[in-house]
């Protein structure tokens, strides 16, 4: 054996091995401090199939995220088990826009699932998101309920307060993951919005993230890392949340908003409560990890 | 009448009954379950409805007309008819007494000894006797209570170990080719006879065991249990003896051949070979065993005297003093229980369903027949063991740590075969208060160290949360000063649904706990202790 054949034989062996244990990492440097500002679409209108069409223009189109052959995963908030009307789960409409749009960008198969507060079932029925997506007639469109066993350890090298965590196969190796969140109240954390509802594609006891939820949600972001975030504010929950159940606390908004820049997008959804971006845990724990700009005046606002 | 070589005999015929009603047995078992929508069609509640023991027992307890249960009438009837042919036919613990026989039983089958099967009719008086004067123990060794327990609790969770098992293993170690085949069978799996998610149930070892226990006294003598335990094939049998069809059996005249007594599972068949209607099950091996075909199906003989004497012969043989013994004790133990703690203050952690209704009604009608635990969509209905005292083992609770009620949910009351969980639609069931919550403030973070979670208040259903929280200045466990949302419960408005204590985070016991006080079944305005 000569030394060149050593060394091809080492990386062959250790090639295979990385392989075989799931690991996912992120470089920073992505994100680098002189990227451009980062661009957001919002858009305001009672159609919401045309809605998720205006919305996404500012951006360059679905077929910009979502290219042909793409094993896509779209990622709604069915957390609940609430209907439509009272806001606690994104509309079942822009989720079966979304994915249409993503079908006819030239998906290969188009993945919609949430882990779920309330019973699964309850909440894929009552949300009418599994109806939505089942009605668009398309085999490569696929509502799943969570399957346990695809629930990885995952390190979270950037993390500062999770390092390891459970997160679903499926939302890691997807070519495309597009996050599709309800924004509305939260007890604990004042709002949910995208990186919140990253919540949907993680294992084990969530509840213990709340102990330093802001931080944890930052921590997850750098390995999940969505394509797209297309927030749902065509109804906003204003109190009681994330569940909701009374209509007097929903405020109907017809409001999408669309970025890459997954702070951005949150840090402007904060401002559709009144509220500024500084007021949401997450969004100040993600900026300081550099994964996105926070200050509205640097985002660039483009109203379709 | 010898039949045609080409005809199946008549046992297989009952046999063939027999799997029919079984499969139908197990289709509406699985499909006890929330199916994506809230009303439920079909459920294994028809089968405890068309009960007359069950129904019997209910009735005298509550001392009233259920309605629900009235279709046992239909199988009473049906039994003046035909005779006791639901033992041999329908019922799945019958059938499957049979299916394991071979599994369970000697090979030899011996001719019958003169048997102590007159215990299944005291029981049956007994049981009666007890419902109605207040212990209701029936749903103990009825057989499809005992049954659909030792499926629910049991075997239908071990069935979904075992697949789990094997298809994690296939989905994480074997190639693609494999799982091509194995992932759309356990789909097809899951669709069909696995639960939707997996079920973790109390006392399900014990249920188990007696389930196993029923089908292993077979070893003893065929259809052990039916012949001496079964109060249900008991009270069958009380009204079989007067059905207007029956089978004729041999005489004296069949000389030494003695194949239909030593066939016959129920040993209904006596020594100068006439059948004991109110034993006979109908299951028709005896005219298929017959080498000359003498058995027969028809009219019932009016003229018949000697046949009809030798039939009360086999049956009635209880004694007066055995019969006034089972009524007595019926009679008495119920003194027992008023000297019990449970009489003046229940267990606090006996949580019922929602739509219970107050618990000495509940337990004279709750039928132990684990449907509303099998349907409970959060797994949160468990079997008490003895926290509702001796009579009480088997009846539902929720306990809040293994699962919770789910809000918009009403599935038990839907499937209670007896009204003991009344049926409710969602809008009265959401305003049934089952329990209250209460903090551990000991262990709740946000009191015990400062530390932020709230996630009961988070999962709290109520449109006004019954769980809200305080911001609160404090010194955490690390020595800083910080601000933190230290939730309270709102008497008012929680129902104890226990999705708080489901889902607090906290390793072992939750810091959120739900008791049954403030339950809405029991709006006692003046009570007989305390203050």
């Amino acid at each position: 054996m000569n030394r060149r054949q050593f060394i091809r034989d080492v990386l062959l062996w250790s090639a295979g091995a990385t392989l075989a244990v799931p690991r996912f990492t992120v470089l920073a440097e992505t994100l680098a401090e002189d990227a451009p500002q980062p661009l957001l679409g919002v858009a305001k209108g009672g159609d919401y199939g045309a809605l998720v069409t205006r919305v996404l223009q500012p951006l360059g189109g679905m077929g910009r995220f979502v290219r042909p052959g793409d094993r896509v995963v779209v990622k709604p908030n069915i957390g609940w088990d609430r209907n439509p009307e009272q806001g606690a789960n994104t509309h079942p409409q822009v989720v079966q826009a979304v994915v249409r749009q993503a079908l006819e960008a030239g998906a290969k198969k188009v993945l919609v699932f949430d882990r779920t507060c309330n019973e699964q079932r309850r909440c894929y029925a009552n949300s009418g998101i599994e109806r939505a997506v089942r009605d668009l007639n398309d085999s490569r469109a696929v509502i799943e309920h969570i399957d346990q066993r695809k629930f990885v350890p995952v390190d979270i090298a950037r993390g500062k307060a999770l390092t390891r965590w459970e997160i679903y196969k499926d939302a890691l190796d997807c070519d495309c993951y597009i996050n599709l969140p309800v924004a509305k109240h939260h007890g604990l954390s004042r709002l949910t919005l995208g990186l919140k509802n990253t919540m949907g594609v993680i294992g084990g006891n969530r509840g213990s993230l709340h102990h330093d939820l802001g931080q944890s949600l930052a921590d997850l972001a750098t390995v999940v890392r969505p394509r797209l975030t297309l927030i749902d504010a065509t109804r906003i929950l204003l109190d009681n949340g994330p569940q909701g159940g009374n209509l007097a606390d929903v405020r109907r908004m017809d409001t999408l908003i669309a970025a890459i820049d997954p702070v951005a997008a949150d840090a402007y959804a904060t401002t559709l409560f009144d509220l500024q971006p500084e007021a949401i845990a997450s969004t100040v724990a993600a900026h300081a990890l550099g994964l996105g700009e926070m200050a509205l005046d640097r985002i660039t606002v483009m109203e379709a | 009448m010898r039949r045609p070589a080409l005809l199946p005999a008549p046992s297989t015929w009952r046999a063939l009954g027999q799997t029919l009603f079984l499969l139908l047995f197990l289709t509406l078992f699985v499909t006890t379950d929330y199916a994506g929508v809230d009303e439920l069609n079909w459920a294994v509640n028809l089968l405890f409805r068309i009960d007359p023991f069950l129904a019997a027992a209910a009735m005298l307890a509550a001392r009233a007309v259920i309605a629900l249960m009235l279709p046992a009438l239909l199988t009473l009837g049906l039994t003046l008819l035909f005779g006791r042919f639901f033992c041999g036919w329908v019922c799945p613990m019958g059938s499957l007494i049979d299916a394991s026989r071979r599994l369970v039983g000697r090979a030899t089958t011996t001719l019958p000894q003169p048997g102590r099967r007159h215990l299944k009719y005291l029981l049956l008086l007994f049981l009666l006797t007890a419902a109605c004067l207040g212990l209701p123990l029936a749903g103990y060794l009825d057989p499809f209570s005992l049954l659909v327990r030792g499926l629910t609790f049991s075997v239908q969770p071990a069935l979904d170990h075992a697949a789990t098992i094997l298809f994690t293993w296939t989905y994480q170690q074997a190639p693609d080719w494999v799982n091509a085949v194995t992932e759309p069978a356990y789909a097809l799996l899951k669709r069909s006879i696995l639960p939707f998610s997996a079920k973790i149930y109390n006392l399900s070892v014990l249920s188990l065991f007696l389930l196993l226990a029923v089908l292993g006294l077979s070893r003893l003598e065929p259809r052990f249990f039916c012949r001496k335990v079964c109060p249900l094939g008991a009270l069958l049998a009380l009204t079989a003896r007067f059905s207007l069809f029956r089978l004729r059996g041999g005489s004296a005249e069949c000389g030494r051949c003695t194949q239909c007594r030593l066939v016959c599972p129920m040993a209904a068949i006596g020594e100068s070979r006439e059948i004991a209607t109110a034993e006979c099950t109908l299951c028709l091996d005896c005219v298929s065993h017959c080498p000359r075909s003498r058995i027969g199906y028809g009219l019932k003989r009016v003229a018949a005297a000697n046949g009809q004497a030798a039939t009360n012969g086999q049956t009635a043989n209880l004694s007066r003093r055995a019969i006034l013994a089972s009524l007595a004790a019926g009679a008495l133990a119920p003194l027992a229980l008023p000297s019990r703690p449970l009489a003046r203050h229940g267990d606090p952690q006996l949580i019922r369903p929602p739509g219970a209704l107050a618990e000495p009604d509940f337990l004279d009608l709750c039928l132990r027949c684990g449907e509303c635990m099998k349907v409970c969509i959060g797994n949160a209905l468990h079997a008490t063991w003895l926290e509702a005292g001796l009579e009480g083992v088997f009846t539902p609770r929720l306990i809040g740590r293994l699962g919770y009620c789910e809000y918009n949910c009403t599935l038990c009351g839907q499937v209670c075969p007896s009204g003991a969980i009344r049926k409710l639609g969602r809008i009265d069931k959401q305003a049934v208060i089952i329990g209250r919550a209460h903090f551990d403030k000991n262990r709740c973070l946000p009191y015990a160290s400062g530390t932020p979670c709230i996630v009961c208040e988070e999962h709290c259903p109520t449109p006004d949360k019954a769980i809200k929280f305080r911001e609160i200045e404090t010194e955490n466990s690390k020595g800083e000063r910080v601000l933190v949302r230290q939730p309270y419960v709102v008497d008012d408005l929680c129902i104890g649904c226990g999705i708080c204590e489901n889902k607090c985070p906290l390793d072992g016991a939750a810091a959120i706990l739900v008791t049954s006080a403030g339950e809405s079944r029991h709006r006692h305005l003046f009570r007989q202790d305390g203050y």
